[in-house]
């Protein structure tokens, strides 16, 4: 009991004391310049030239994916740009892992599980090729897409786990810049979440997919932790996106991230 | 007010720190098989030669790392870099990790410039050291710290 | 099927002539463990597994090496200059603390 009002203390004068310190930890300009310059070496660019090896290899590259989803391939890097879309063949609202997923299917393959390092670097390939334009989803598109960003919306704010936090408890608008756990809270339109992962990140020294940062964040929140695929991590995913799209962000694949 | 109660709650399930408590420290200078100290390697390198600090020695590393897995180093050193007055070799340390040698790197008139960069491990806040030896056999020393932050979610 | 370590070199700007000092940038992955972490499905300490020797030639000829040490980052970039004396083949070889050896190569090609 002791060492739990003791710990409690401690994190009470540690969080006035992060919550004064925004200043403190706010990233210098030079700084900034430093991890920006990063970008141009970034570990991620080879496990993104790996992704486009495997889609040659076992998809048919780029045209296959473009005939797939029927549009030109001059027209994919804009389609790209505008996922998670609702895909009528496949009858669901899917993120472009599992159209390739489906492409496999259709060719009689095994599918290459979603949780996989080589669906990561075929992702990070896949979105890449969209690199520059604009985020563009549609969420009015179709019945199938409003209803995914409706449940992506109710997910966001719902306060569900031990503590009672939904992700716009620390995401809102009103907390962005203060700080938790010694980093500022990010505008996830601003830092463009959907544009900028798949991202290599630092502290796990590997590429690392949106949802799965998700995941992370959801495991810190004491939240339980939704699965990869699922609908409601797609409709998270699509919600995710109109915030980028509101703040006018460009796909930048592959990101680099702390 | 609710929002700070939320804040508060997640405060007791994480672990904070700005500069590592001595344990961290501790953990992270483990003895490995290429254990060094900063002052034995520097011994190595310079077998007790005088060292002068210099502007000429230009290093860029952040004031304060987003991460201490991969902190960005950049040394820069004036130089004409001809065959008769050049940069020898740039070597990165650390002043605190359990091997404190970074990278040994021995360079060329035909580099053109002084100009070394990698990213490197630091386990705490320490310095970041760029030890430069000349052409003439003289050695130069430029020297930064950076606070190494160990937090964050995800 | 073991495959070759994957690499990239890259020259700072793209387009040069001859008289530029370029940059010559280089990233491998690599795990440079430093045989003090564990790993985490095993709870076994992985062993010490680094980069420790560079050498950077052009058509041949050292002309920067480096010795490297478990403290450089996992997935590492070194970075140095580079004089274009004419065209042209910058190669990097490297071995790891287990004798295993690679290279990579990147023709130079200056712009007149």
């Amino acid at each position: 009991m002791k060492k739990l009002l003791l710990s409690f203390a401690f994190c009470s004068t540690m969080l006035t004391l992060q919550l004064n310190a925004g200043e403190q930890f706010a990233m210098s300009d030079a700084d900034r310049a430093m991890y920006q310059e990063m970008l141009e070496n970034n570990p991620a660019e080879i496990y993104v030239e790996e992704g486009g090896e495997i889609l040659e290899e076992i998809l048919g590259g780029e045209e296959a994916l473009a005939k797939f989803l029927e549009v030109s391939e001059k027209d994919l890097p804009k389609y790209i740009a505008g996922f998670p879309r609702y895909i009528k063949k496949l009858g669901n609202v899917v993120g472009l892992d599992q159209v390739m997923q489906a492409m496999q299917v259709a060719l009689g393959k095994e599918k290459t599980k979603l949780k996989s390092e080589k669906m990561f670097s075929m992702l990070a390939y896949v979105k890449s090729l969209a690199n520059d334009e604009l985020i563009n989803i549609d969420v009015e598109a179709d019945e199938h897409i409003k209803a995914s960003y409706a449940l992506g919306e109710k997910t966001f704010m719902t306060a569900r786990g031990g503590r009672g936090l939904s992700c716009n408890a620390c995401h809102s608008d009103d907390i962005v810049g203060q700080v938790l756990r010694t980093q500022p809270l990010p505008d996830l339109g601003e830092v463009a979440v959907a544009g900028t992962w798949p991202a290599y990140r630092m502290t796990k020294s590997s590429l690392r997919t949106p949802q799965r940062r998700f995941q992370g964040c959801m495991k810190n929140a004491l939240l339980k932790v939704i699965p990869i695929g699922s609908k409601e991590m797609i409709s998270l995913e699509v919600y995710i996106a109109t915030l980028a799209k509101a703040k006018g962000k460009k796909m930048a694949i592959p990101g680099l991230k702390r | 007010m609710k929002r700070r109660i939320f804040l508060k709650s997640i405060c007791t399930v994480s672990a904070i720190a700005v500069t590592a408590p001595s344990t961290l420290l501790a953990k992270e200078a483990m003895k490995g098989e290429n254990a060094l100290s900063y002052d034995a390697a520097v011994m190595a390198i310079t077998s007790g030669k005088a060292v002068t600090a210099s502007d000429k020695v230009k290093l860029v590393v952040p004031e304060i790392a987003e991460n201490g897995a991969v902190v960005p180093v950049k040394v820069h050193v004036e130089s004409p870099m001809t065959d008769t007055d050049y940069v020898k070799a740039i070597h990165v340390l650390s002043s605190k990790n359990g091997n404190a040698r970074c990278a040994d790197v021995m360079l060329t008139p035909l580099n053109g410039k002084g100009y070394f960069a990698t990213r490197v491990k630091l386990g705490a806040t320490q310095d970041v050291v760029a030890l430069v030896e000349m052409s003439d056999g003289t050695f130069l020393r430029a020297a930064k710290s950076v606070k190494v932050t160990i937090g964050g979610c995800g | 099927m073991a495959e070759a370590r994957k690499s990239m070199i890259k020259f700072k700007p793209k387009k040069f002539k001859v008289g530029d000092t370029i940059k010559v940038d280089f990233i491998v992955i690599h795990p440079m463990d430093t045989g003090l972490k564990k790993d985490k499905k095993t709870g076994e300490i992985k062993p010490a597994h680094f980069i420790d020797t560079i050498t950077f030639s052009l058509d041949g000829k050292p002309f920067t090496t480096m010795k490297v040490w478990e403290t450089v980052s996992t997935n590492p970039y070194f970075s140095v200059n580079l004089k274009v004396l004419g065209k042209g083949k910058v190669t990097v070889e490297y071995s790891d603390n287990t004798g295993e050896k690679n290279s990579k190569s990147k023709k130079l090609k200056p712009k007149g």
